[in-house]
């Protein structure tokens, strides 16, 4: 294989890994570091790519019309998300996880006969945006600039959500509620407040990734169970409560399938799951995680 | 006086009966994928039926009994389309099953139909297996092609291209995916033996991200490819390789067989559709010159019964097995299940798109599909095949 192929395979990888992280990312926040099961989290994905769609569609006349509609859909998200923490899931965390899971998939059913009901069962698309619809040169491999700026992205979440968790006072209390929800709420803060405003943010990146992802995949129903068990693998071999550990789980994931594909070309059925076994018997807490407590 | 009243009045109490049975309908199980990634097709599909259904029943139904069609959203799931066929034929009481998608759907729901002797019409699963003669059984027909068919059209259009020496594959990574690409490469290398191919790709079915496969293939350098990415997978293929100059790369020559030319298709995709490959579909829909006037007035009444503006190309799909059963019912002169099974037997029947047989000793139509170049049409904004041809690889021979 020439430099040039194997430098394209190694883009083609990182090109995946940032696009689950992207969608993977909300989930670390309120899986990994709250240990909330939230199952639904692929069907706000699919409701960001839904909404997308549809903002593009009332916005088309304006010139800024996908970056607009990909924020008014990470909006609508983020509330929906809310509203769903609020009104149901708030109730349940105390109690086994079992429940949280049987509420959250009941959820995944109900947003997606709503989603189908709205928008019917057609596959939909969205065009890029013209600034980032061509494509870049780079050691002899044609990078498409939509790409590369999803890879870019990626790590700006990492980054910041790295940052926010671990030096700011707001990402101390959500830590600290994730490791003592009691004490936490005996010594005074708004614990109820923390646990909605984290299911927000993670609601807010999960409608995000899912209309940053309108303009290279088809919208169809379903795409919200197809990317969940992706996302949820990807946070667990990376460690739970690890941000940084769901980026490199992602990245780790991405170059695995991209060569592994080469050597033994249906390893795309089962090599996430491959990936998982390894890197759990090895290190049964994932990469960046601590034994659990 | 008297008796002949009381006669008029045992006269009418006798017909009162008859009149019963000739308004009891004729119903017909329809479990077919209604939500989830493939009710973009299943959707339509139903549809189509219902649109046969509604025209039969205004013409005054079948041996004076109307059909009703029992619609039920399999998820395309084995498990779940085999527990609503025996709900339908064992709580509903159907006559008939028309439906399923996929092709690991229909085998499981044939089971179902031989154990309860019920004829049961698939419009859309291609697996071979299905009517293999290990399998094969009374009551099972096939309106749908199959990937022999599917393959070989493939190959016998490829073989035609000038200059192709280098041959490349990227199929879904199940039955249906390696069946059409095994009959693809066995006729390619009766045809062309001097073709090689260079690259097989497997992305898994409902993969979301193509780019690693994209770039693999694209490193082996085809001169052409066959495709067998379909739904939602094309589309997600398509906006990921055209920026990657994979279809530059090998020249727009890129043949895929799994109906990526229908309006269902070409619709989302719109002008990001890679103008140039060759496609095809079970409907073209948008014709040209060649319709048939009974296509014209199919669509016109399909688009109506929809409200959609440009219809769909798998409607017809679904429209085909209820007017094949309505004609094997009339045929029989009854709604037996081994009467209507043997009507159906070497029956051809006017479709839409033009006549079809099912094959006595295969069970199948055997059908072929309309192909050819995708090209912008200025009157639609959409990709459309240009002059659709039908290929039939291997015409059975009409044998009673």
């Amino acid at each position: 294989m020439s430099a040039a192929s194997v430098f394209g395979q190694m883009m083609s990888g990182l090109t995946s890994a940032m696009f689950l992280f992207l969608i993977a990312s909300g989930l670390s926040l309120v899986f990994g570091v709250m240990r909330v099961i939230n199952f639904a989290h692929g069907s706000f994905y699919m409701l960001g790519a839904y909404l997308a769609w549809q903002a593009v569609r009332w916005f088309q006349p304006a010139g800024a019309a996908f970056w607009a509609a990909a924020l008014v859909a990470a909006l609508g998200v983020a509330l929906l998300g809310g509203i769903v923490e609020r009104l149901l899931l708030r109730h349940l965390y105390g109690r086994d996880e079992l429940y949280q899971l049987l509420l959250t998939y009941a959820l995944v059913l109900i947003l997606g006969d709503v989603a189908k009901f709205v928008w019917g069962t057609g596959q939909l698309s969205v065009a890029r945006p013209p600034v980032l619809a061509g494509s870049v040169q780079i050691f002899g491999t044609t990078q498409p600039a939509y790409n590369l700026f999803i890879m870019a992205f990626g790590l700006a979440i990492a980054v910041f959500g790295w940052l926010a968790l671990t030096k700011s006072g707001a990402g101390r209390l959500v830590r600290a509620a994730a490791y003592d929800r009691e004490m936490l709420d005996a010594l005074g803060a708004n614990v109820g407040a923390i646990y909605t405003g984290m299911f927000v943010v993670s609601s807010f990146l999960a409608g995000l990734s899912g209309a940053l992802v309108t303009p290279i995949e088809s919208i169809v129903p379903g795409m919200d169970v197809l990317i969940i068990v992706q996302a949820f693998i990807v946070v667990v071999i990376g460690g739970m409560g690890s941000f940084w550990g769901t980026f490199w789980g992602s990245v780790i994931y991405g170059q695995v399938l991209s060569f592994g594909i080469l050597i033994y070309p249906a390893f795309s059925l089962f090599s996430v799951f491959a990936l998982m076994a390894v890197i759990l018997i090895i290190r049964p807490w994932g990469l960046f995680g601590r034994p659990l407590r | 006086m008297h008796i002949r009243r009381f006669a008029a009045l045992i006269a009418a109490a006798a017909l009162i009966p008859a009149g019963v049975m000739a308004a009891e309908p004729i119903k017909i199980g329809f479990p077919i994928p209604l939500s989830g990634p493939t009710a973009t097709y299943g959707m339509p599909i139903l549809q189509g039926a219902q649109l046969a259904a509604q025209e039969i029943n205004a013409k005054g139904g079948v041996l004076g009994r109307k059909i009703e069609i029992l619609p039920r959203d399999s998820k395309a799931n084995p498990d779940t389309a085999v527990r609503l066929a025996r709900e339908l034929i064992i709580k509903d009481g159907v006559n008939f099953l028309v439906g399923t998608l996929t092709s690991a759907e229909a085998p499981a729901v044939s089971t179902v139909a031989k154990e309860n002797k019920v004829v049961f019409l698939v419009p859309s699963a291609k697996l071979v297996d299905l009517t293999e003669p290990s399998n094969l059984h009374p009551y099972i027909f096939r309106v749908s092609s199959n990937t022999t068919i599917e393959g070989q059209s493939g190959a016998i259009i490829m073989a035609k291209w000038p200059g192709i020496k280098r041959v490349a594959t990227i199929a879904p990574d199940y039955a249906y995916g390696h069946e059409d690409i095994a009959a693809f490469i066995a006729k390619l290398k009766q045809l062309r033996p001097d073709i090689q191919i260079v690259d097989q790709e497997w992305p898994k079915l409902g993969e979301s991200d193509f780019t690693p496969f994209i770039t693999a293939q694209m490193g082996k350098k085809p001169d052409a490819v066959y495709c067998a990415l379909f739904a939602g997978d094309f589309i997600s293929f398509v906006k990921q390789a055209t920026p990657l100059g994979y279809f530059k790369a090998i020249h727009n020559r890129l043949a895929d067989g799994g109906e990526v030319g229908a309006v269902d298709e070409t619709m989302p995709l719109g002008a990001a559709y890679p103008y140039g490959i060759w496609a095809d579909a079970y409907d073209p829909v948008i014709w040209g010159p060649g319709e048939p006037p009974a296509h014209k007035a199919f669509e016109r009444h399909l688009r109506a019964f929809t409200h959609s503006k440009y219809g769909s190309g798998w409607s017809v799909m679904g429209y085909i097995p209820i007017v094949a059963l309505a004609e094997a019912v009339k045929k029989a002169g009854s709604v037996d299940e081994d009467k209507v099974a043997h009507a159906l037997l070497g029956l051809t029947i006017d479709t839409p798109i033009g006549k079809r047989t099912f094959h006595a000793k295969t069970h199948e139509t055997e059908m072929g599909e309309f192909w050819g170049v995708m090209v912008k049409n200025p009157a639609y904004p959409f990709a459309v095949i240009k002059n659709p041809v039908y290929y039939d690889p291997e015409p059975q021979p009409t044998t009673n």
